[in-house]
Protein backbone atom coordinates (compact mmCIF):
# COMPACT_ATOMS: atom_id res chain seq x y z
CA UNK A 1 0.00 0.00 0.00
CA UNK A 2 1.40 3.91 -0.90
CA UNK A 3 2.30 6.22 1.85
CA UNK A 4 0.44 9.57 2.14
CA UNK A 5 2.80 12.74 2.03
CA UNK A 6 1.09 16.18 2.93
CA UNK A 7 2.62 19.27 1.82
CA UNK A 8 1.73 22.77 1.57
CA UNK A 9 1.79 24.93 -1.38
CA UNK A 10 4.01 27.11 -0.19
CA UNK A 11 7.48 28.23 -0.42
CA UNK A 12 8.53 24.97 0.11
CA UNK A 13 7.41 23.47 -2.89
CA UNK A 14 10.20 23.98 -5.10
CA UNK A 15 12.59 22.75 -2.47
CA UNK A 16 10.98 19.98 -1.62
CA UNK A 17 10.02 18.71 -5.58
CA UNK A 18 14.16 19.11 -5.80
CA UNK A 19 14.92 17.25 -3.29
CA UNK A 20 12.42 14.30 -3.74
CA UNK A 21 13.53 14.16 -7.21
CA UNK A 22 17.13 13.88 -6.54
CA UNK A 23 16.27 11.10 -4.41
CA UNK A 24 14.63 9.37 -7.37
CA UNK A 25 11.22 9.98 -5.70
CA UNK A 26 8.30 10.83 -7.73
CA UNK A 27 7.24 14.22 -6.69
CA UNK A 28 3.82 15.99 -8.69
CA UNK A 29 3.92 18.73 -11.03
CA UNK A 30 2.04 21.48 -9.66
CA UNK A 31 -1.34 20.98 -11.07
CA UNK A 32 -3.15 23.49 -10.15
CA UNK A 33 -6.21 23.29 -7.90
CA UNK A 34 -5.80 19.46 -7.02
CA UNK A 35 -5.74 18.77 -3.70
CA UNK A 36 -4.89 15.45 -4.24
CA UNK A 37 -2.24 13.71 -6.52
CA UNK A 38 -1.34 9.98 -6.86
CA UNK A 39 1.95 8.97 -8.75
CA UNK A 40 4.02 6.05 -8.50
CA UNK A 41 3.25 4.53 -5.33
CA UNK A 42 2.89 7.90 -3.51
CA UNK A 43 -0.28 9.96 -2.46
CA UNK A 44 0.35 13.78 -2.09
CA UNK A 45 -2.05 15.54 -0.06
CA UNK A 46 -1.56 19.65 -0.71
CA UNK A 47 -2.59 21.49 2.41
CA UNK A 48 -2.25 24.68 4.24
CA UNK A 49 1.05 25.18 5.65
CA UNK A 50 -0.15 25.38 9.06
CA UNK A 51 -2.39 22.60 8.76
CA UNK A 52 0.62 19.86 7.57
CA UNK A 53 1.32 18.65 10.84
CA UNK A 54 -2.26 18.47 12.15
CA UNK A 55 -2.75 15.87 9.06
CA UNK A 56 -0.12 13.58 10.08
CA UNK A 57 -0.66 13.95 13.87
CA UNK A 58 -4.12 12.41 13.13
CA UNK A 59 -2.48 9.84 11.21
CA UNK A 60 -4.43 10.87 7.52
CA UNK A 61 -1.22 11.48 6.06
CA UNK A 62 2.01 9.54 7.34
CA UNK A 63 4.50 11.96 6.25
CA UNK A 64 4.52 15.39 5.89
CA UNK A 65 7.16 19.01 5.14
CA UNK A 66 6.79 21.32 7.41
CA UNK A 67 8.55 24.14 8.56
CA UNK A 68 9.70 24.01 11.92
CA UNK A 69 8.25 27.66 12.81
CA UNK A 70 4.59 25.95 12.66
CA UNK A 71 6.21 22.70 14.55
CA UNK A 72 7.26 24.97 16.99
CA UNK A 73 4.21 27.43 17.13
CA UNK A 74 2.24 24.44 18.56
CA UNK A 75 3.45 21.84 20.20
CA UNK A 76 2.46 18.55 17.93
CA UNK A 77 3.27 15.16 19.05
CA UNK A 78 5.02 14.02 16.00
CA UNK A 79 8.47 12.28 14.93
CA UNK A 80 10.77 14.64 13.03
CA UNK A 81 13.39 12.55 11.60
CA UNK A 82 15.04 14.73 8.84
CA UNK A 83 16.04 18.00 8.57
CA UNK A 84 15.37 19.24 5.23
CA UNK A 85 17.22 22.38 5.56
CA UNK A 86 14.77 23.72 2.63
CA UNK A 87 13.56 27.28 2.99
CA UNK A 88 15.95 28.67 5.69
CA UNK A 89 15.21 31.41 7.38
CA UNK A 90 15.17 32.77 11.39
CA UNK A 91 12.72 33.93 13.21
CA UNK A 92 13.51 37.31 15.37
CA UNK A 93 12.87 40.03 17.24
CA UNK A 94 12.42 43.65 15.07
CA UNK A 95 11.65 46.82 15.64
CA UNK A 96 12.50 50.28 14.96
CA UNK A 97 16.32 51.30 14.78
CA UNK A 98 17.00 52.37 18.69
CA UNK A 99 14.45 50.44 20.34
CA UNK A 100 14.94 49.48 23.77
CA UNK A 101 12.90 47.04 25.36
CA UNK A 102 11.19 48.08 28.81
CA UNK A 103 9.54 46.27 30.80
CA UNK A 104 6.61 45.05 29.27
CA UNK A 105 6.93 45.77 25.84
CA UNK A 106 4.07 45.05 23.27
CA UNK A 107 4.88 42.20 20.94
CA UNK A 108 2.69 41.92 17.91
CA UNK A 109 2.95 37.96 16.11
CA UNK A 110 1.28 35.48 14.42
CA UNK A 111 3.34 33.21 16.62
CA UNK A 112 2.22 33.78 19.96
CA UNK A 113 3.74 30.90 21.72
CA UNK A 114 6.93 31.46 20.42
CA UNK A 115 7.24 35.10 21.25
CA UNK A 116 5.46 34.15 24.74
CA UNK A 117 7.98 31.61 25.45
CA UNK A 118 10.81 34.09 24.25
CA UNK A 119 10.46 36.51 26.86
CA UNK A 120 9.28 34.23 29.35
CA UNK A 121 12.52 32.42 28.91
CA UNK A 122 14.22 36.39 29.81
CA UNK A 123 11.90 37.01 32.72
CA UNK A 124 10.29 39.43 30.48
CA UNK A 125 6.64 39.69 30.90
CA UNK A 126 6.00 40.87 27.30
CA UNK A 127 2.15 41.75 25.89
CA UNK A 128 1.88 39.67 23.12
CA UNK A 129 -0.86 40.94 20.70
CA UNK A 130 -1.49 38.43 17.66
CA UNK A 131 -1.63 39.57 14.03
CA UNK A 132 -2.51 37.16 11.11
CA UNK A 133 -0.69 39.15 8.81
CA UNK A 134 1.56 42.44 7.71
CA UNK A 135 3.05 42.20 11.20
CA UNK A 136 5.51 45.02 10.20
CA UNK A 137 2.67 47.59 10.13
CA UNK A 138 2.20 47.19 13.81
CA UNK A 139 4.87 49.26 14.90
CA UNK A 140 4.55 51.85 12.56
CA UNK A 141 1.22 52.53 13.88
CA UNK A 142 1.72 51.99 17.19
CA UNK A 143 0.19 48.92 17.89
CA UNK A 144 3.09 47.50 18.98
CA UNK A 145 6.64 48.61 20.21
CA UNK A 146 8.04 45.21 18.07
CA UNK A 147 7.40 42.20 15.95
CA UNK A 148 8.34 38.63 16.27
CA UNK A 149 8.51 36.98 13.20
CA UNK A 150 10.20 35.37 10.29
CA UNK A 151 13.14 37.03 8.45
CA UNK A 152 14.08 35.52 5.20
CA UNK A 153 16.32 38.49 2.90
CA UNK A 154 15.50 41.13 5.46
CA UNK A 155 14.06 43.27 2.49
CA UNK A 156 10.39 43.55 4.16
CA UNK A 157 12.03 44.73 7.13
CA UNK A 158 14.13 47.11 5.63
CA UNK A 159 11.19 48.47 3.59
CA UNK A 160 9.36 49.72 6.80
CA UNK A 161 12.11 50.31 8.65
CA UNK A 162 12.50 48.13 10.70
CA UNK A 163 15.73 46.43 12.23
CA UNK A 164 16.44 42.53 13.97
CA UNK A 165 16.52 43.40 17.17
CA UNK A 166 17.16 40.02 18.96
CA UNK A 167 17.54 36.37 17.11
CA UNK A 168 15.18 33.76 18.33
CA UNK A 169 15.72 30.34 16.22
CA UNK A 170 16.90 29.28 12.80
CA UNK A 171 14.09 28.19 10.66
CA UNK A 172 13.95 25.58 8.08
CA UNK A 173 11.68 22.70 7.02
CA UNK A 174 11.38 19.21 8.73
CA UNK A 175 10.41 15.90 7.29
CA UNK A 176 7.63 14.79 10.15
CA UNK A 177 6.02 11.27 10.92
CA UNK A 178 2.70 10.18 12.34
CA UNK A 179 4.29 8.47 15.36
CA UNK A 180 2.58 5.20 15.77
CA UNK A 181 1.83 4.52 11.36
CA UNK A 182 6.32 5.21 11.78
CA UNK A 183 6.18 2.04 13.86
CA UNK A 184 3.71 0.13 12.09
CA UNK A 185 5.32 0.46 8.42
CA UNK A 186 8.41 1.00 9.06
CA UNK A 187 9.36 -1.16 6.43
CA UNK A 188 8.61 0.97 3.94
CA UNK A 189 8.97 4.48 5.72
CA UNK A 190 12.11 3.70 6.68
CA UNK A 191 13.82 3.31 3.24
CA UNK A 192 12.17 6.30 2.33
CA UNK A 193 13.89 8.29 4.92
CA UNK A 194 16.78 6.75 4.09
CA UNK A 195 16.68 7.74 0.24
CA UNK A 196 15.79 11.32 1.70
CA UNK A 197 18.99 11.56 3.70
CA UNK A 198 21.48 10.27 1.33
CA UNK A 199 20.11 13.28 -1.33
CA UNK A 200 20.80 15.60 1.56
CA UNK A 201 23.91 14.90 1.44
CA UNK A 202 25.33 14.57 -1.71
CA UNK B 1 -22.89 34.46 23.38
CA UNK B 2 -25.93 34.19 25.77
CA UNK B 3 -24.59 31.23 27.22
CA UNK B 4 -28.05 29.42 26.41
CA UNK B 5 -25.83 26.24 24.79
CA UNK B 6 -24.82 25.88 28.19
CA UNK B 7 -28.40 24.18 28.37
CA UNK B 8 -27.95 22.48 25.69
CA UNK B 9 -24.28 20.88 25.10
CA UNK B 10 -21.84 19.55 27.00
CA UNK B 11 -18.46 21.28 27.67
CA UNK B 12 -15.43 20.69 25.39
CA UNK B 13 -13.52 17.75 26.59
CA UNK B 14 -16.18 15.51 28.03
CA UNK B 15 -18.59 13.28 25.99
CA UNK B 16 -21.99 12.11 26.22
CA UNK B 17 -23.05 8.37 24.38
CA UNK B 18 -26.78 6.99 23.94
CA UNK B 19 -27.93 4.18 22.49
CA UNK B 20 -25.84 1.94 20.40
CA UNK B 21 -22.86 4.34 21.03
CA UNK B 22 -22.94 3.51 24.79
CA UNK B 23 -24.03 -0.27 24.13
CA UNK B 24 -20.74 -0.22 21.53
CA UNK B 25 -18.61 0.92 24.49
CA UNK B 26 -20.00 -1.47 27.00
CA UNK B 27 -19.56 -4.57 24.55
CA UNK B 28 -15.63 -3.56 24.42
CA UNK B 29 -15.41 -3.06 27.71
CA UNK B 30 -16.89 -6.23 28.97
CA UNK B 31 -14.65 -8.21 26.14
CA UNK B 32 -11.27 -6.42 27.86
CA UNK B 33 -12.81 -7.44 31.53
CA UNK B 34 -13.33 -10.68 30.29
CA UNK B 35 -9.60 -10.97 29.46
CA UNK B 36 -8.43 -9.65 32.59
CA UNK B 37 -10.59 -11.94 34.38
CA UNK B 38 -9.17 -14.95 32.59
CA UNK B 39 -5.66 -14.36 33.62
CA UNK B 40 -6.83 -13.97 37.72
CA UNK B 41 -6.97 -10.19 37.90
CA UNK B 42 -9.07 -9.14 40.44
CA UNK B 43 -11.30 -6.15 40.30
CA UNK B 44 -11.08 -2.92 41.91
CA UNK B 45 -13.73 -0.16 42.38
CA UNK B 46 -11.12 2.92 43.43
CA UNK B 47 -12.83 6.42 44.77
CA UNK B 48 -13.26 8.65 42.24
CA UNK B 49 -11.01 11.99 44.05
CA UNK B 50 -8.43 11.53 46.87
CA UNK B 51 -6.34 13.52 48.86
CA UNK B 52 -4.55 15.95 45.67
CA UNK B 53 -1.17 14.41 47.43
CA UNK B 54 -1.54 11.08 45.52
CA UNK B 55 -1.48 12.39 42.51
CA UNK B 56 1.05 15.07 42.67
CA UNK B 57 4.27 12.90 41.73
CA UNK B 58 5.45 13.35 38.06
CA UNK B 59 3.86 14.56 35.37
CA UNK B 60 0.35 14.62 35.17
CA UNK B 61 0.70 17.15 38.62
CA UNK B 62 0.02 20.16 36.53
CA UNK B 63 -3.11 18.60 34.33
CA UNK B 64 -5.57 17.57 37.73
CA UNK B 65 -8.39 18.82 38.40
CA UNK B 66 -8.31 19.64 41.89
CA UNK B 67 -10.13 21.39 44.75
CA UNK B 68 -10.90 21.76 48.56
CA UNK B 69 -12.56 19.78 50.51
CA UNK B 70 -15.43 20.70 53.33
CA UNK B 71 -12.46 20.50 55.85
CA UNK B 72 -9.93 22.19 53.67
CA UNK B 73 -8.08 19.26 52.65
CA UNK B 74 -6.86 19.98 48.59
CA UNK B 75 -8.56 16.67 47.02
CA UNK B 76 -8.53 16.28 43.51
CA UNK B 77 -10.29 13.94 40.79
CA UNK B 78 -8.10 10.78 39.70
CA UNK B 79 -6.01 11.64 37.04
CA UNK B 80 -4.81 8.05 36.62
CA UNK B 81 -5.41 4.66 37.83
CA UNK B 82 -2.11 3.70 38.96
CA UNK B 83 -1.20 6.06 41.80
CA UNK B 84 -4.25 5.09 43.07
CA UNK B 85 -3.80 1.01 43.06
CA UNK B 86 -0.34 1.81 44.25
CA UNK B 87 -1.13 3.34 47.53
CA UNK B 88 -4.12 1.12 47.71
CA UNK B 89 -1.90 -2.29 47.15
CA UNK B 90 0.39 -0.52 49.70
CA UNK B 91 -1.80 0.59 52.53
CA UNK B 92 -5.79 -1.84 52.33
CA UNK B 93 -4.24 -4.69 50.83
CA UNK B 94 -0.60 -4.17 53.31
CA UNK B 95 -1.10 -7.75 54.60
CA UNK B 96 -1.85 -9.61 51.25
CA UNK B 97 1.13 -11.58 49.55
CA UNK B 98 3.02 -10.71 46.51
CA UNK B 99 2.31 -11.27 43.75
CA UNK B 100 -1.23 -9.11 43.70
CA UNK B 101 -2.88 -8.84 40.50
CA UNK B 102 -5.16 -6.21 40.35
CA UNK B 103 -7.64 -4.44 37.48
CA UNK B 104 -9.80 -1.21 36.87
CA UNK B 105 -12.14 0.18 34.62
CA UNK B 106 -13.38 3.63 34.57
CA UNK B 107 -13.15 7.07 34.03
CA UNK B 108 -10.15 9.56 34.87
CA UNK B 109 -9.60 13.13 34.10
CA UNK B 110 -7.28 15.47 33.58
CA UNK B 111 -6.90 18.62 32.19
CA UNK B 112 -6.15 18.34 28.27
CA UNK B 113 -5.85 20.88 25.17
CA UNK B 114 -8.00 19.53 22.59
CA UNK B 115 -5.65 17.30 20.20
CA UNK B 116 -5.62 13.80 18.66
CA UNK B 117 -7.67 11.25 19.94
CA UNK B 118 -7.50 13.27 23.78
CA UNK B 119 -10.90 14.43 26.04
CA UNK B 120 -10.29 15.75 29.70
CA UNK B 121 -12.91 12.87 30.55
CA UNK B 122 -11.13 9.25 29.26
CA UNK B 123 -12.47 5.94 29.96
CA UNK B 124 -9.10 3.24 31.00
CA UNK B 125 -9.52 -0.06 31.13
CA UNK B 126 -5.78 -1.41 33.02
CA UNK B 127 -4.28 -3.96 35.26
CA UNK B 128 -1.50 -3.69 37.41
CA UNK B 129 0.55 -6.71 38.56
CA UNK B 130 2.47 -5.71 41.88
CA UNK B 131 5.24 -7.74 43.03
CA UNK B 132 6.77 -11.20 41.98
CA UNK B 133 9.53 -11.94 39.57
CA UNK B 134 9.86 -9.18 37.10
CA UNK B 135 10.64 -10.81 33.73
CA UNK B 136 7.60 -12.69 34.23
CA UNK B 137 5.58 -10.02 35.03
CA UNK B 138 6.47 -8.51 32.01
CA UNK B 139 6.31 -10.87 29.67
CA UNK B 140 2.73 -11.89 31.47
CA UNK B 141 1.13 -8.26 31.64
CA UNK B 142 1.95 -7.91 27.53
CA UNK B 143 0.42 -11.35 26.66
CA UNK B 144 -2.65 -10.09 28.33
CA UNK B 145 -2.68 -6.93 26.61
CA UNK B 146 -2.24 -8.94 23.32
CA UNK B 147 -5.13 -11.17 24.40
CA UNK B 148 -7.36 -7.73 24.94
CA UNK B 149 -6.59 -7.25 21.45
CA UNK B 150 -7.20 -10.35 19.74
CA UNK B 151 -10.32 -10.90 22.04
CA UNK B 152 -11.74 -7.34 19.83
CA UNK B 153 -10.28 -8.67 16.68
CA UNK B 154 -8.44 -6.00 15.91
CA UNK B 155 -5.60 -6.21 12.91
CA UNK B 156 -2.35 -5.96 12.45
CA UNK B 157 -1.67 -4.94 16.00
CA UNK B 158 2.22 -4.27 17.36
CA UNK B 159 3.48 -3.91 20.51
CA UNK B 160 6.23 -1.64 20.51
CA UNK B 161 8.28 -2.44 23.38
CA UNK B 162 11.50 -0.33 24.77
CA UNK B 163 13.12 0.11 28.32
CA UNK B 164 14.29 2.99 29.97
CA UNK B 165 17.34 2.15 31.53
CA UNK B 166 19.00 2.00 28.00
CA UNK B 167 18.84 5.86 27.39
CA UNK B 168 19.47 6.58 30.97
CA UNK B 169 22.01 4.09 31.11
CA UNK B 170 23.84 5.60 28.08
CA UNK B 171 23.26 9.29 29.38
CA UNK B 172 24.58 8.89 32.19
CA UNK B 173 27.44 7.21 30.53
CA UNK B 174 28.23 9.65 28.44
CA UNK B 175 28.34 12.32 31.09
CA UNK B 176 24.87 14.04 29.97
CA UNK B 177 22.70 16.28 32.66
CA UNK B 178 20.47 19.08 32.96
CA UNK B 179 19.85 20.97 29.76
CA UNK B 180 22.24 19.23 27.52
CA UNK B 181 20.34 15.69 28.50
CA UNK B 182 16.76 17.26 27.73
CA UNK B 183 17.82 18.32 24.71
CA UNK B 184 19.13 15.14 23.40
CA UNK B 185 15.89 13.13 25.07
CA UNK B 186 13.65 15.36 22.64
CA UNK B 187 15.75 14.74 19.29
CA UNK B 188 15.93 10.74 20.65
CA UNK B 189 12.36 11.20 20.61
CA UNK B 190 11.87 13.23 17.81
CA UNK B 191 14.13 10.15 15.91
CA UNK B 192 16.07 12.76 14.85
CA UNK B 193 19.23 10.93 14.38
CA UNK B 194 21.12 14.08 13.06
CA UNK B 195 19.54 16.42 15.46
CA UNK B 196 20.75 13.82 18.30
CA UNK B 197 24.27 13.72 16.87
CA UNK B 198 24.40 17.79 16.88
CA UNK B 199 23.28 18.14 20.29
CA UNK B 200 25.96 15.57 21.39
CA UNK B 201 28.50 17.53 19.86
CA UNK B 202 27.23 20.84 21.25
CA UNK B 203 27.48 19.03 25.20
CA UNK B 204 31.02 18.03 24.40
CA UNK B 205 29.79 14.57 24.43
CA UNK B 206 32.17 12.05 22.42
CA UNK B 207 32.72 8.70 23.05
CA UNK B 208 31.35 4.60 22.48
CA UNK B 209 28.35 6.29 24.84
CA UNK B 210 27.13 8.97 22.67
CA UNK B 211 27.42 7.25 19.55
CA UNK B 212 25.49 4.52 20.50
CA UNK B 213 22.90 7.91 21.45
CA UNK B 214 22.76 8.49 17.74
CA UNK B 215 21.95 4.81 16.91
CA UNK B 216 19.12 4.61 19.33
CA UNK B 217 17.44 7.17 18.00
CA UNK B 218 16.53 5.50 14.79
CA UNK B 219 16.70 1.76 16.21
CA UNK B 220 13.01 -0.01 15.58
CA UNK B 221 12.32 -3.32 14.45
CA UNK B 222 11.55 -7.27 15.36
CA UNK B 223 13.34 -9.32 17.30
CA UNK B 224 16.23 -9.10 14.36
CA UNK B 225 16.65 -5.79 16.20
CA UNK B 226 17.86 -7.45 19.52
CA UNK B 227 21.55 -7.72 18.27
CA UNK B 228 21.81 -4.22 17.63
CA UNK B 229 20.22 -3.11 20.43
CA UNK B 230 22.79 -5.40 22.44
CA UNK B 231 25.89 -3.58 20.99
CA UNK B 232 24.11 -0.70 21.18
CA UNK B 233 23.99 -0.94 25.04
CA UNK B 234 27.27 -2.51 25.70
CA UNK B 235 28.88 1.14 26.88
CA UNK B 236 27.05 1.10 29.86
CA UNK B 237 26.92 -1.84 32.49
CA UNK B 238 23.19 -0.43 33.42
CA UNK B 239 22.21 -0.26 29.87
CA UNK B 240 23.56 -3.08 29.14
CA UNK B 241 21.16 -5.31 31.80
CA UNK B 242 18.96 -3.62 30.88
CA UNK B 243 18.94 -4.72 27.69
CA UNK B 244 19.59 -8.26 28.78
CA UNK B 245 16.25 -7.97 30.43
CA UNK B 246 14.88 -6.96 27.60
CA UNK B 247 15.84 -9.65 25.39
CA UNK B 248 14.37 -12.37 27.94
CA UNK B 249 11.15 -10.92 27.43
CA UNK B 250 11.19 -11.00 23.96
CA UNK B 251 12.46 -14.51 23.69
CA UNK B 252 9.64 -15.40 26.40
CA UNK B 253 7.15 -13.58 23.84
CA UNK B 254 8.49 -15.37 20.43
CA UNK B 255 8.38 -18.50 22.21
CA UNK B 256 4.78 -18.00 22.98
CA UNK B 257 3.63 -17.00 19.58
CA UNK B 258 3.77 -13.47 19.88
CA UNK B 259 6.90 -12.72 17.68
CA UNK B 260 5.15 -11.31 14.92
CA UNK B 261 2.66 -9.00 17.59
CA UNK B 262 6.12 -7.52 19.02
CA UNK B 263 8.40 -4.74 18.01
CA UNK B 264 11.60 -2.79 19.40
CA UNK B 265 11.45 0.74 20.19
CA UNK B 266 14.19 2.35 21.98
CA UNK B 267 13.67 5.84 21.59
CA UNK B 268 10.70 6.23 23.27
CA UNK B 269 12.11 7.56 26.63
CA UNK B 270 9.24 9.79 27.48
CA UNK B 271 6.12 9.19 28.85
CA UNK B 272 5.01 9.24 33.04
CA UNK B 273 8.11 10.03 34.83
CA UNK B 274 6.87 6.79 36.84
CA UNK B 275 8.39 4.20 34.61
CA UNK B 276 11.67 2.71 35.75
CA UNK B 277 12.29 -0.28 33.25
CA UNK B 278 10.15 -1.82 29.98
CA UNK B 279 7.82 -0.02 28.71
CA UNK B 280 5.59 -0.10 25.57
CA UNK B 281 3.02 1.30 23.45
CA UNK B 282 -0.20 -0.89 22.03
CA UNK B 283 -0.91 0.50 18.30
CA UNK B 284 -2.86 -0.56 15.25
CA UNK B 285 -3.59 0.42 11.58
CA UNK B 286 -6.04 3.14 10.99
CA UNK B 287 -5.52 4.69 14.24
CA UNK B 288 -2.41 7.51 14.27
CA UNK B 289 -1.72 7.10 18.04
CA UNK B 290 -1.14 4.29 20.53
CA UNK B 291 -4.86 2.55 21.75
CA UNK B 292 -3.10 1.68 25.38
CA UNK B 293 0.27 2.01 27.11
CA UNK B 294 2.05 0.65 30.03
CA UNK B 295 5.13 0.03 31.69
CA UNK B 296 7.21 -1.09 34.86
CA UNK B 297 7.08 1.35 37.86
CA UNK B 298 9.33 0.08 40.32
CA UNK B 299 10.04 2.79 42.99
CA UNK B 300 5.77 4.06 43.18
CA UNK B 301 4.40 2.11 45.41
CA UNK B 302 6.92 2.64 47.77
CA UNK B 303 5.97 6.26 47.95
CA UNK B 304 3.16 5.08 49.67
CA UNK B 305 5.30 2.69 52.52
CA UNK B 306 5.14 -0.58 50.89
CA UNK B 307 8.34 -1.26 48.19
CA UNK B 308 6.65 -2.94 45.77
CA UNK B 309 8.06 -3.85 42.21
CA UNK B 310 5.00 -2.97 39.75
CA UNK B 311 4.18 -3.70 35.88
CA UNK B 312 0.96 -2.53 34.33
CA UNK B 313 -0.61 -1.03 31.40
CA UNK B 314 -4.42 0.48 30.24
CA UNK B 315 -6.40 0.38 26.89
CA UNK B 316 -8.16 3.85 26.22
CA UNK B 317 -11.97 2.77 25.65
CA UNK B 318 -12.49 6.04 23.46
CA UNK B 319 -9.24 5.01 21.18
CA UNK B 320 -10.65 1.44 20.98
CA UNK B 321 -14.17 1.99 19.91
CA UNK B 322 -12.83 4.21 17.30
CA UNK B 323 -9.46 1.65 16.09
CA UNK B 324 -12.92 -0.92 15.87
CA UNK B 325 -14.89 1.45 13.60
CA UNK B 326 -11.90 2.51 11.63
CA UNK B 327 -10.62 -1.48 11.03
CA UNK B 328 -14.64 -2.26 10.37
CA UNK B 329 -15.16 -4.19 13.09
CA UNK B 330 -18.65 -4.87 14.61
CA UNK B 331 -19.19 -6.78 18.26
CA UNK B 332 -22.12 -8.83 18.87
CA UNK B 333 -25.74 -7.41 17.12
CA UNK B 334 -27.24 -4.74 18.60
CA UNK B 335 -30.07 -6.16 20.79
CA UNK B 336 -33.52 -8.13 19.71
CA UNK B 337 -36.37 -5.96 18.57
CA UNK B 338 -38.54 -5.20 21.30
CA UNK B 339 -41.93 -7.44 21.16
CA UNK B 340 -44.85 -4.73 21.72
CA UNK B 341 -47.30 -6.03 24.52
CA UNK B 342 -50.51 -4.78 23.27
CA UNK B 343 -53.72 -5.09 25.09
CA UNK B 344 -57.04 -2.63 26.43
CA UNK B 345 -56.53 -3.46 30.05
CA UNK B 346 -53.16 -2.38 31.54
CA UNK B 347 -52.58 -4.93 34.14
CA UNK B 348 -53.89 -7.42 31.67
CA UNK B 349 -50.91 -5.92 29.37
CA UNK B 350 -48.65 -5.90 32.29
CA UNK B 351 -48.99 -9.42 33.11
CA UNK B 352 -48.24 -10.82 29.71
CA UNK B 353 -45.27 -8.26 29.30
CA UNK B 354 -43.55 -10.07 32.85
CA UNK B 355 -44.39 -13.23 31.28
CA UNK B 356 -42.67 -12.70 27.94
CA UNK B 357 -39.57 -11.22 30.55
CA UNK B 358 -39.40 -13.91 32.92
CA UNK B 359 -38.01 -15.89 29.46
CA UNK B 360 -36.10 -13.47 28.50
CA UNK B 361 -37.69 -11.56 25.99
CA UNK B 362 -36.76 -7.93 25.31
CA UNK B 363 -40.46 -6.46 25.32
CA UNK B 364 -41.33 -2.32 24.91
CA UNK B 365 -44.94 -2.18 27.32
CA UNK B 366 -47.78 -0.19 25.31
CA UNK B 367 -50.90 -1.40 26.43
CA UNK B 368 -53.36 0.66 24.72
CA UNK B 369 -50.98 1.07 21.81
CA UNK B 370 -50.75 5.05 21.52
CA UNK B 371 -47.97 4.86 19.20
CA UNK B 372 -44.99 3.70 21.54
CA UNK B 373 -44.76 1.01 19.64
CA UNK B 374 -43.62 2.81 16.26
Amino acid sequence: MSLTVALSKGKLLAGSAQLFRKAGLPFPEDEGRRLVVEMDGLRFLFVKDMDVPTYVEYGVADLGISGRDVLLERAYDLYQPLDLGIGKCRMAVAGPKGTVLGDRPRVATKFTRIATEHFAKKGVQAEVIYVGGSVELSPLVGLSDVIVDIVESGKTLEENDLHVLEHICDISSVLVANRAIYKLRYGVIAPLIERLRAALIT
Amino acid sequence: MNGAHRLSQVPPGVQCFVGDEARRRRQIEERVLRVFEGWDYEEIIPPLFDYADVFADGALGPRTYSFVGRDGSLLALRPDFTSLLAKIAAGRLRERPAPIRLYYSGEVLRYEPPRAGSQSELFQMGLEHLGGDPLRADAEVLAVAAECLDALGVRGFLLTIGHVGVFSGLAEAAGLEGAALAAIRERVESKDAAGVAEALSRAGANGPAADSLVRLATLSGGADALGQVKRIAAPSQAAALAARDLESVVAALHEAGLGDRVALDLGEVRGLDYYTGLVFRVLAPGLGFEVGSGGRYDTLVGRFGRPLPAVGFMLGLDRLDLLLQRQGIALDQPGAEALPVTAEDVGEALKAARGLRAEGTRVRFCPDDDGGGA
